[in-house]
């Protein structure tokens, strides 16, 4: 048992020692970030390091294009993973071991590549400094389908079948029956489409040119001096209202992925 | 993520995108735009010539730009520039290689002293002899050696705008304690005899903090090879990294680190500095102020020492125009130019952000003189500009040449490796990644 405790304890710190870290650089000065041996505490909070690094960009407008491009790029991502999945789960059609496959296919092709492309075409669409732009490239992502599919999979199939015999439809199935009882996995998926999205960096810069079309994660890069002459504080304090909203997100779902889980044990 | 490692990892992503980018781009032909605008800068620019300027700098020294920008189209009513930060000069380099691709321009950019050349060779930057000529802006006026980067051929393809050197700091506190002299060591030898006293009467732990790849060992080290009177290339991509001077100034460091035990790797050498843990180090001209503020003693510049002669490379950001602009903008860019050219304005610019003043005028004004008498660290700096040249072949235009030399040097410094043996396998690297680069040369 101690040494449970103490494996347990180990990992938690590995994890939140760099989050209590930034929480206390955030109100630190440079020198007492830099002081070794380390100050844990901060000996004079620096609470203007806030509204310092809120006004060093403007973050406000950054928040709501974020909140935009993550609220339709998840929403998309989502939809497209669950239409898919359920067509490659309960459908019958030809060739569907082969789309399963150049989807596995899809989850093997590293972001760089695809940039490119993804850039020529949206450029002659006219859609740079859009929000289209930043989030269509993104709306189907082949991990979130493959993760959907892989559960529904396990779903067993003489509920479908009732349903079906009561008279509902595909869409209908899927709705009502698939993903409710899919809910942990769902909500893992949202969870990760919404970190990834809210943090992506490289593509939002890439096909955004002028700041009222930039993301959070950019704003944090506006903080940076080009010779690494950074002011930590005011950096951390920026980070802390980047990552806020996703580490709210993430202690109110953990919820639903738990109590997910255990409906479905009790079931089986 | 951190911006050094998010370099290493794109570096690879840009050289592709630039090989993509050079098979259908050849500049100055007529379907390639300008980014679109947007807002209220295309009602500003309205009637004007739109310059778009995609830039490098954010935090204090993004505003000082801004603001030169915004000063610049207030003073007259023919051009608007409108400037665009685009994240470091890594991937401002990277936008802009998809951008000649897909044939959306900006007229204008800032290029760091590695991806310039990438975009000069592949014909997408603008000659500027004509509009020097032209506009009366006199080329000399720049400092000499910081403009020859930019020239090739006679000709002048890229402008100095944020140009750093590697500066040598020291501990004054410690060197007082130690009983040693108020400077910098005249070479490398004499600091060797120096540290003994700095780790006894100093009270040192180490003497001298290197740093790793990721901290961009390769460019100080750059400077102690020429110090010893070796290269790591040539003008060709004949790599003599591994022959006899260069060799030599990486035994010296081995021999630094592991028998005298008197200098070590320094994950970031400003830090370990600012807390006292080394006596000496060497760091870019641009940490100054940072190192100044966390430091909690008094600091202290010098020139880099010498070994056999001086020797010390540049770093930083200069100015381009595309090639593929028309010439009313490239004409309202070098506008642009000039403007941060004048003497008021380049001596600001360097107040501001740490940068060396760029021109002699500038350097010469009244504000930089009064700034050197307040600072006399910075006036080191200044006065050690003429003095340093571009760098080899190896580090500027091979592709990964910074982490191969970077990696090798990581292998002396922390396993001991004899320099001959580790730096024949960079020598092996290198040329093999000279390939790529000769054939498109």
């Amino acid at each position: 048992m101690a040494i449970q405790y103490a494996l347990l304890l180990l990992t938690a710190l590995v994890f939140v020692v760099p989050l209590f870290w930034m929480a206390t650089a955030s109100l630190k000065g440079l020198q007492e970030i830099y002081t070794f041996p380390p100050v844990w505490i901060p000996t004079q909070p620096k609470w203007e390091n806030y509204p310092n690094a809120w006004n060093a960009a403007p973050f406000a407008r950054f928040y709501v294009n974020t909140l935009i491009t993550t609220f339709f790029g998840v929403g998309l991502e989502i939809v497209n993973a669950a239409l898919t999945a359920y067509a490659l789960v309960f459908l019958r059609f030809p060739g569907k071991n082969l789309i399963f496959i150049v989807l596995l296919t899809a989850l093997m092709i590293p972001v760089q590549v695809t940039i490119l492309p993804n850039y020529l075409t949206i450029a002659a669409l006219g859609w740079l400094n859009t929000y289209q732009g930043i989030i269509l490239p993104g709306a189907s992502v082949a991990f979130t389908a493959f993760l959907l599919r892989q559960h529904f999979l396990t779903l067993p199939t003489e509920i479908l079948e009732a349903a079906r015999l009561e008279g509902a439809g595909h869409l209908q199935l899927l709705w009502r029956i698939v993903l409710p009882l899919s809910r942990p996995v769902l909500v893992t998926g949202i969870l990760i489409s919404v970190v990834a999205k809210w943090n992506d960096f490289l593509w939002p810069l890439i096909v955004t040119n002028r700041l009222n079309m930039r993301v959070l994660p950019i704003g944090l890069s506006y903080l940076f001096d080009r010779e690494g002459n950074n002011q930590w504080g005011i950096i951390m304090a920026a980070t802390i209202f980047v990552v806020m909203p996703i580490v709210i997100l993430f202690v109110w779902a953990q919820r639903h992925i738990i109590s997910g889980l255990i409906a479905g044990a009790t079931k089986g | 993520m951190d911006r050094r490692t998010f370099i290493i990892q794109s570096g690879g992503a840009v050289g592709s995108l630039i090989l993509i980018g050079c098979g259908n781009n050849s500049g100055g032909s007529g379907d390639v735009q300008q980014p679109a605008a947007t807002g209220q800068a295309a009602k500003a620019a309205e009637g004007k010539t739109r310059v778009v300027f995609w830039s490098s700098w954010s935090s204090s020294s993004g505003e000082a730009l801004q603001k030169f920008a915004d000063d610049f189209n207030a003073s007259q009513n023919e051009i608007f520039v409108d400037n665009q930060y685009q994240g470091t000069y890594e991937e401002t380099a990277q936008k802009l290689a998809t951008a000649l691709a897909a044939r959306q321009v900006p007229d204008m950019a800032s290029l760091s002293e590695v991806t310039w050349n990438k975009f000069f060779l592949n014909d997408s930057l603008q000659d500027l002899t004509g509009y020097f000529t032209e506009t009366k802006l006199d080329p000399k006026d720049y400092v000499e050696s910081l403009i020859n980067e930019g020239t090739k051929d006679g000709k002048i393809w890229w402008v100095p705008f944020a140009r750093s050197t590697p500066l040598f700091y020291y501990n004054r506190d410690m060197f007082k304690k130690a009983g040693l002299p108020d400077r910098g060591p005249k070479t490398w030898d004499e600091l060797r005899e120096w540290g003994k006293d700095l780790m006894g009467k100093g009270g040192a732990k180490k003497v001298f903090a290197f740093t790793n790849a990721k901290n961009y060992n390769a460019w100080h080290f750059q400077g102690n090879v020429w110090q010893w009177g070796g290269a790591y290339s040539d003008e060709d991509f004949n790599i003599l990294i591994d022959e006899g001077k260069a060799v030599e100034a990486g035994e010296w460091l081995r021999k630094f680190v592991h028998e005298d035990k008197m200098g070590y790797m320094a994950e970031d050498q400003s830090v370990d500095f600012g807390n006292g843990l080394c006596a000496v180090t060497q760091q870019s001209t641009g940490s100054l102020g940072g190192i100044v503020e966390t430091a909690k003693f008094e600091v202290g510049t010098a020139m880099l020492p010498e070994q056999e002669k001086f020797g010390c490379p540049t770093g930083g950001a200069g100015l381009g125009i595309l090639a593929s602009a028309s010439d009313e903008r490239k004409r309202a860019a070098f506008e642009f130019i000039r403007f941060l050219a004048k003497p008021e304005n380049a001596a600001s610019w360097a107040k501001t952000t740490g940068y060396m003043p760029v021109t002699q005028s500038a350097r010469e004004s009244k504000e930089m003189q009064d700034y050197f008498k307040e600072n006399p660290n910075y006036k080191v700096a200044v006065e050690q500009l003429p003095k340093t040249q571009p760098q080899d072949t190896a580090r500027l235009l091979i592709p990964n040449g910074d982490q191969t030399i970077g990696t090798g040097l990581e292998r002396i410094l922390v396993n001991n490796t004899p320099a001959q043996e580790a730096f024949k396998n960079v020598a092996t690297q290198l040329e093999d990644d000279a390939k790529e680069v000769k054939e498109s040369a």
